[in-house]
């Protein structure tokens, strides 16, 4: 009887640990690190996300009569199969989907979920900039943080070192901006 | 708020539940739609959820070093590309000794790089995510950086508008540079790789100082 209750509690700790606890930043990074290996052997193609938000922005764009099968970007092979494939024949779509369903499991079995409101207008200002100058950006740099920085580097591409330290030079800027302009 | 936070939290179990059934199901779909979808779908879940139990942001990373002197996501950072690159210079190698063509993210190095990495830059910190937090936010129910998203898709869609442009009069002039073409094998591997230590030497160290001021 007793050995069943503390068997019990250990299961819980164990259970906390994986499913409460935060990881420790380092437990986290080697995991995403071996997730992208994972993400190379298996498809191909290491890990990306905001090319298939050009895609997704693209569809909505078609959906109002625009033409983005003529635009450039859209020259490129592997993105013209995805605009006209459409978001459930698009891996990466799919994935990116995932990423938030991921992380709304990982939120409900940790009891963290909770919708949080807008807390004043500032925030709003700074997502509806924020949100489109990262998108601009990243089509200009050919990736974001997870294209270009993580996975760039990791290729042994210079193009992803160029990216981190305009990455960090920006997120000063940024962070000069938000002092000057957002916080007051 | 602070009622919410006062009383005691409950189990939302029963909804995961419910959530992993769901995404069960959708799994079982895409698998009829292709094989290769369902991958996807459980790798974007593991990363999804990777990301939000280490509560991981490149932003921060990026970020808190020259604000507030914190490096543990940036040396967080350094750790999980230090992994990839092992795993991915292993794939590549492979490839390259069988004649194939090299994988990996190899794109134009050049003065658009600059350019868009200090324009994302900016954007991250003012909307408080980068590509993968604000997904993982978005998870975890911030209205924020839903609106976040729905510019970052906008933002997306006219760049690659704009794309051409950028292409005929800034990108024509660079070239992808994948560091074993001009180092050799060897020495861009164990080359990056030393770097990447210095780097995180130096964000300890930076840390460290920052902390005793």
């Amino acid at each position: 009887m007793k050995n069943k209750e503390l068997l019990k509690e250990e299961l819980k700790r164990y259970a906390d640990v994986i499913l409460k606890e935060p990881f420790p930043y380092w437990f986290g990074a080697i995991l995403l690190g071996i997730l992208n290996v994972c993400l190379l052997a298996v498809s191909g193609e290491p890990w990306r996300i905001t090319t298939h938000f050009a895609h997704w922005g693209a569809w909505v764009a078609r959906a109002f009569g625009a033409r983005p099968e003529f635009w450039a970007f859209y020259d490129e092979q592997d993105n013209a199969a995805a605009l006209a494939g459409g978001f459930l024949r698009d891996g990466g779509s799919v994935q990116n989907l995932g990423i938030i369903a991921g992380a709304l499991l990982a939120a409900l079995l940790a009891s963290q979920f909770r919708f949080k409101k807008i807390k004043n207008y500032k925030q709003v200002i700074g997502a509806v900039i924020g949100g489109f100058l990262m998108g601009y950006g990243a089509r200009l740099a050919f990736g974001c943080n997870i294209g270009a920085l993580f996975s760039g580097i990791s290729s042994m591409s210079l193009h992803g070192w160029i990216f981190m330290a305009a990455m960090s030079a920006g997120a000063y800027l940024g962070s000069r901006l938000l002092i000057k302009f957002f916080l007051y | 708020m602070k009622e919410f936070t006062l009383t005691r939290k409950k189990s939302q179990l029963p909804y995961a539940m419910v959530l992993l059934l769901i995404l069960v199901l959708f799994g079982i779909y895409l698998s009829r739609v292709g094989k290769i979808l369902a991958v996807r779908w459980i790798f974007g879940i593991a990363f999804g959820f990777v990301l939000q139990r280490s509560r991981f942001c490149f932003t921060a990373a990026v970020r808190d070093p020259v604000l507030t002197g914190n490096t543990s996501l940036f040396r967080a950072v350094l750790i999980a590309t230090t992994v990839a690159m092992v795993g991915f210079s292993y794939i590549q190698f492979a490839a390259h000794l069988s004649g194939c063509p090299v994988p990996g993210m190899i794109k134009p190095a050049g003065v658009h790089t600059l350019l868009g990495g200090i324009i994302f830059g900016i954007g991250a910190v003012l909307s408080g995510g980068c590509a993968s937090g604000t997904l993982m936010r978005v998870g975890e129910g911030h209205l924020v950086n839903m609106i976040a998203l729905v510019f970052f898709i906008a933002g997306s869609a006219a760049g690659a508008y704009h794309f051409g442009w950028f292409k005929e009069n800034i990108i024509k002039f660079a070239r992808p540079v994948f560091l074993p073409d001009i180092l050799g094998w060897g020495a861009a591997f164990f080359g990056q790789l030393a770097f990447l230590l210095i780097l995180y030497w130096l964000a300890l160290w930076w840390d460290y100082n920052s902390r005793a001021e």
